[in-house]
């Protein structure tokens, strides 16, 4: 067993804490929340994370996610008052350069693609959109989704390609990507299996394994088989391989699969945050994982959990009650 | 699924709470004058209002029309129910039933059944059917003759009368542009889709109204053709008018109250039957249409109205009317004095998304585009909002394609894509003749003997309409996580 060391919380009186976002050279987490601001911490001279930049007025209700593009020149937050916000620091400060309008009601996540020239966003109008960044901070809508039958709850890109995965209170999660000839992205792939609410979706560092967290209470890997099921037998296809069930009391909110270590941590309304570590003799097809770490992180739901793009172990998440925590993992 | 545009799928979904459950008309209160205010009780056998002797008297359920919902800025897609209702082929069945039983009593009751066929949904069947055009709309009204309309009529004429309206409306608005230097004026936007007109009135409200044309679409303009000067024609007796559309979102268009007259109590348009819905009728009574006999187009706004074999047209341009090509021309020759100029499209970041230069000198005179499907309205919005829009006129509609690839067109059939039928019919409508506009002889004459020459009161009046925000109505219920 390993465990979860507090390094620090972070705590800003701002109220419900609903996500948090690594900048992607670590430097920098940006955090947000019901009061409508955005907030960025870095860490001062000795060590320690403050709150430097507060970001507000740009949002009218609730900032359900902050997402830092590729560059980590951009930040983009999605908020329950239908928009998404774009900031960059072009002039020395951060500033709200754009607002992409659409969506009919909330929006529930925000992503860029790994090459950051896409945007995607969510709602609870059921819809997927996605954005082309152009030149001059415009952002033209390309596609406009509507393959799920509930709320999307969150949107995430491929880490190498121009593949989008969505996953939704209908149950399911959706795969979709650029089709050149239709001008449009598509849904190519649906992958069933979770019994209710899918709030949350990681994709591993090679993009070819998906992991997912339900309201139903389990973890579900997706392995992508590019010739088909079982191999050689045709078009490209998502499998379930492996179901981690038994682990959470209750709703699992999010989950966070990190790129150098290949952990996977989970944010659940039982207060905890878990890791996850793959078995050394795990096979392919079926792999294993062992429950590594069990935290109570924080005195109410745990909302999100964000792995350190650049610090191996190192881990944020944020809760209800209103506090970011840093953990590290330790064996 | 819903056979609304995709615009209009999107409008304020739900996924919590039922529409019956937010619904803001679900119980009707017979207001005293003496009460001060009421108490209501909801039990499980329904709502009761509570009286200061407490006593309870059950309150009656109010029937929702697709009129409420229209009006409201809630649900949208749960309208459909009632539409399905109102609107449907059931109904329009039990119309031609109900007023053949009248005739049979030589009652004084029974109407005037008028069909008008558009061109899209006709195209639609043709390719369905593998008929010529010409034939599936002589078989066509062999088949609602039987079904017991007294006329089936071309609606190119509304078509044209649309046309023409339109191309004024854009020289007054550019004219009151470069003049007054009136804000607002430009770019005028195609006001035939009532996907983009409902979609715009209930999320963009004051932004995006002012620039919609106010000339009225081609399904109301035949409305008025035919509850105004037709029924004039035949007496004044009443008309109970069917029109063949290519999508859904004109059933909503039909049921606007700004198409409802008083006078008659009546609706322009009382039943709206599209493509998709007459192939059901079709393969429900065991119908081929190549079968039937060939019947004749009425032309009862002219004086001698006799019987023709239909002779269909199209307007060049696009499959949605031909709106940007027909106006764009007239304007070349009108305010620049340019005669057959040559339309070439480049398209803008995808197919649906076409625009259309007329220059002199370099110097840009007239900027047009055509912009189809909700992505593309989408972008076409927002750089309106924010002022960014060069654009003269733009042709919107809601469907990506246009009205050839309506909502509710006939889907396509084994191993065929859609876009090889769009492709197809597209081949069909460019295939029509295209006769001008302004040159249509039954045109001058409506302008003549019912619309009081052009440009008159008469013609803003009955060829023009307006556009309605709908505030959002803040609702406790609407405040979620």
């Amino acid at each position: 067993m390993g465990k979860l060391e507090l390094i620090q919380a972070l705590n800003s009186d701002t109220g419900r804490v609903w996500n948090v976002g690594w900048h992607p050279k670590g430097a920098a987490l940006a955090s947000c929340g019901e009061d409508k601001s955005i907030r960025i911490w870095t860490k001062d001279l000795r060590g320690k994370w403050t709150n430097k930049i507060v970001l507000t007025d740009g949002h009218k209700r609730t900032i359900r996610q902050v997402s830092w593009s590729p560059s980590g020149n951009y930040l983009a937050s999605a908020s329950f008052d239908a928009t998404t916000c774009i900031w960059d620091r072009k002039s020395g400060e951060f500033e709200c350069n754009a607002t992409l309008e659409g969506h009919d009601n909330e929006v529930k996540s925000v992503a860029w693609s790994s090459n950051g020239l896409f945007l995607a966003t969510c709602s609870r109008d059921k819809s997927v959109w996605i954005w082309e960044v152009n030149d001059e901070d415009e952002y033209d809508c390309t596609s406009v989704i509507n393959s799920h039958t509930q709320d999307v709850k969150k949107v995430t890109f491929h880490p190498t390609e121009n593949i989008l995965a969505s996953c939704s209170y209908d149950d399911t999660i959706k795969l979709y990507k650029d089709e050149p000839s239709e001008f449009e992205w598509i849904c190519y792939e649906t992958l069933t299996g979770h019994s209710s609410t899918v709030w949350s979706i990681a994709f591993d560092s090679t993009g070819s394994r998906l992991a997912s967290c339900s309201d139903d209470g389990t973890v579900k890997i997706w392995k992508e088989y590019p010739s088909g099921f079982p191999p050689g037998n045709g078009a490209p296809t998502w499998k379930c391989v492996c179901t981690l069930d038994g682990y959470h009391e209750r709703t699992i909110y999010d989950i966070s699969w990190c790129r150098l270590t290949g952990l996977i941590a989970t944010a659940s309304g039982d207060d905890c945050v878990r890791v996850f570590k793959e078995d050394a003799n795990s096979d392919p097809d079926q792999p294993t994982f062992s429950l590594v770490a069990t935290e109570k992180a924080h005195s109410q739901d745990v909302n999100c959990v964000a792995w350190s793009p650049e610090v191996p172990g190192l881990l944020a998440s944020c809760s209800d009650d209103g506090e970011i925590k840093l953990w590290e993992f330790k064996k | 699924m819903s056979r609304f545009s995709g615009t209009l799928q999107l409008t304020d979904l739900d996924d919590f709470i039922n529409p019956s459950q937010e619904c803001i008309k679900p119980v009707k209160i017979e207001k005293t004058t003496n009460s001060t205010g009421s108490k209501i009780t909801i039990r499980e056998d329904g709502y009761f209002q509570i009286a200061d002797d407490g006593s309870s008297q059950k309150l009656q359920k109010v029937e929702i029309t697709l009129a409420d919902c229209l009006a409201c800025s809630g649900c949208i897609t749960s309208a459909e129910s009632v539409l399905v209702t109102q609107q449907s082929q059931e109904e329009l069945l039990r119309v031609f039933q109900e007023n053949d039983k009248l005739k049979s009593i030589n009652s004084p009751e029974a109407k005037v059944i008028i069909v008008s066929i558009s061109i899209q949904p006709l195209l639609s069947l043709s390719v369905r059917y593998q008929l010529t055009p010409n034939e599936c709309a002589s078989k066509l009204a062999h088949y609602f003759k039987r079904l017991g309309a007294d006329m089936v009529v071309d609606m190119s004429v509304a078509d044209d009368l649309a046309i023409l309206e339109s191309q004024r409306e854009f020289i007054r608005r550019f004219r009151s542009r470069e003049n007054d230097g009136v804000k607002n004026a430009l770019p005028m936007l195609a006001s035939s889709c009532p996907g983009f007109v409902c979609y715009a009135e209930k999320t963009h409200g004051s932004y995006i109204l002012p620039y919609i044309a106010t000339t009225k679409s081609p399904q109301q303009i035949m409305g008025s053709l035919i509850k105004e000067y037709v029924r004039n024609n035949l007496g004044n007796r009443q008309i109970y008018h069917v029109t063949v559309m290519p999508c859904y979102d004109k059933k909503l268009e039909a049921t606007r109250e700004d198409f409802y007259s008083k006078e008659t109590d009546s609706k322009d348009v009382d039943c709206v039957i599209t493509a998709i819905e007459l192939e059901q009728m079709l393969s429900r009574e065991g119908i081929e249409l190549n079968s039937l006999d060939n019947g004749t187009f009425h032309q009862p706004w002219v004086s001698n109205d006799s019987e023709v074999s239909p002779d269909l047209a199209g307007n060049s341009g696009s499959g949605s009317g031909g709106y940007s090509d027909q106006i764009f021309k007239y304007a070349a020759r009108e305010l620049f004095g340019r005669d057959n100029v040559n339309l070439e499209y480049k398209s803008i970041r995808n197919p649906d998304f076409r625009e259309v230069l007329l220059e002199s000198n370099g110097e840009v005179l007239l900027r047009f585009a055509i912009v189809n499907g909700f992505r593309n309205i989408q972008n076409l919005v927002q750089k309106l909002k924010r002022g960014k829009s060069q654009y003269d006129y733009v042709e919107v509609m809601a469907c990506p394609s246009g009205c050839l690839n309506g909502g509710a067109q006939i889907r396509p059939g084994d191993g065929k894509s859609v876009k090889e039928l769009i492709t197809e019919i597209e081949g069909l409508y460019e295939s029509l003749s295209s006769p001008l506009p302004e040159e249509n002889k039954i045109i001058k004459h409506l302008y003549d003997h019912w619309l009081g020459g052009q440009d008159s009161d008469k013609c803003s009046k009955i060829l023009h309409t307006q556009y309605h925000e709908i505030e959002k109505i803040p609702n406790a219920l609407n405040i979620k996580w």
